[in-house]
């Protein structure tokens, strides 16, 4: 990419960069998936919910995360990942709220509400999306 | 490629008996391509004085603005070149949702704040986005990229030939981040400065005054000489000095810089604070940091 080395990885773009800064200062769950539906990062909230810290997937594909961790319907059907919230925002581009059930890595699982959000930069390119998410009964308990 | 340093004060001009070493006017870089032609990085008060030297010896001109802060754009307005028929003047900058780059630099160049309108300006002057895949211009490649500042913002990479500039005046890295553990990646600014002939970057604050300015846009020193550590860049020119710091304050810190860059493994020799006029030949080599004092 430059003259004189190459770099040693792909920058991130800023508003991924400051969504992950922001995921890992906060203790709501929090996933932040790329413009792709790569899986970038998960903060430590989410890695208690998930069972397993970030540092120990590392980055995931919309298929592997969306079965890594369940997901099931309100009526515990298995949901495709054409109907996940965070897949929704970024095929669509805009704000979606839903409640469905996380399978830990360990296999127990964990009814929550979930929002997500795209995130669109300042010149309106696409980045990716956020989702953040609450123990379903948790509304309001602070 | 020739850098002349213009400007290095950061948010107000703070001109005066004690910043007559190392400045007061703000943020403006002269880049001299190998062709002989001149890019401007910046149009804060410091591009006056350049307008003046340049007395119409560069008709085109491109001008790259990082972000629309004042001290970044307040010294458009008093640029001799643009007040010239025969200047053809390229302005570049951030994108915004808000609106575009020509009608957001227009409410600074427009009553009540200005006697004239853009469009009254003698010169031929158009402004463009930046784009986000890199560009030429003249013997440049050009690299723009949003970093970590409040409001749209942009860093940018120059290369001609084996050369590159990285500049990233107004940069937080460190916000809500520890530098020093994260993956490129995941470093604002990294691309864009990952072994730069030289970096031109933020080092507004001591780190003692940091605390009371997180989430400001800027960085401390530590947090400065650490991103430098971490993207390899071969020298590195701290900027855009708080308009508080005066000449001794920035000797001290200059001081602060060289021993807090051996500790992290740095030759002293390539780090140098930004002193106004200061002249620096990257085709050259590394050059005697002659300012690196203030002296």
């Amino acid at each position: 990419m430059h003259a004189e080395l190459e770099s040693p990885g792909d920058q991130q773009p800023l508003e991924l960069i400051l969504a992950r800064n922001l995921l890992s200062s906060i203790s709501t769950p929090g996933f932040l998936v790329d413009k792709d539906g790569m899986l970038v990062f998960f903060n430590e909230a989410a890695g208690a919910l998930l069972g397993k810290h970030y540092e120990e997937t590392g980055k995931m594909g919309p298929d592997d995360w969306s079965r890594a961790f369940g997901p099931y319907d309100r009526k515990g059907r298995p949901m495709d990942i054409d109907e996940l919230p965070l897949t929704i925002a970024l095929r669509e581009g805009c704000p979606v709220h839903d409640s469905l059930t996380l399978q830990s890595f360990q296999g127990d699982r964990r009814e929550v509400e979930v929002s997500a959000l795209p995130l669109v930069a300042a010149n309106g390119g696409f980045r990716g999306a956020l989702a953040i998410f609450w123990p379903t009964g948790a509304r309001g308990k602070r | 490629m020739r850098l002349k340093i213009w400007g290095a004060r950061g948010s107000i001009p703070s001109p005066g008996p004690e910043t007559t070493r190392y400045g007061g006017n703000t943020s403006c870089v002269q880049v001299t391509l190998s062709d002989g032609s001149t890019l401007v990085l910046d149009a804060g008060t410091g591009i006056r004085n350049l307008g003046l030297m340049l007395a119409g010896s560069q008709p085109r001109l491109h001008i790259l603005l990082t972000h629309l802060h004042l001290d970044h754009i307040q010294g458009l307005m008093f640029f001799a070149p643009c007040f010239r028929p025969q200047s053809e003047i390229v302005i570049w900058g951030p994108a915004s949702p808000d609106a575009s780059l020509e009608d957001r630099i227009g409410r600074y160049i427009s009553a009540p704040l200005s006697p004239v309108e853009v469009r009254e300006l003698p010169c031929s002057v158009s402004f463009r986005e930046a784009p986000a895949s890199e560009w030429e211009i003249g013997p440049a490649r050009v690299q723009a990229a949003s970093v970590s500042h409040r409001g749209p913002t942009l860093g940018y990479r120059i290369t001609d030939g084996d050369q590159s500039l990285a500049y990233i005046p107004d940069h937080e890295p460190a916000l809500g981040a520890d530098l020093s553990r994260l993956e490129p990646e995941w470093i604002s600014g990294y691309d864009l400065a990952y072994g730069a002939s030289l970096l031109v970057h933020d080092c507004q604050y001591a780190d003692e005054e940091y605390p009371e300015h997180v989430g400001w846009g800027h960085s401390g020193l530590s947090d400065a000489l650490g991103f430098a550590r971490r993207v390899e860049a071969r020298r590195t020119l701290l900027f855009h000095h708080d308009p508080l710091h005066s000449d001794d304050r920035l000797d001290a810190l200059c001081g602060a810089a060289a021993r807090r860059w051996e500790d992290l493994g740095g030759d002293p020799a390539c780090l140098e604070m930004a002193t106004e006029r200061r002249e620096i030949d990257l085709s050259g080599g590394p050059t005697p940091a002659a300012a690196r004092s203030g002296t």
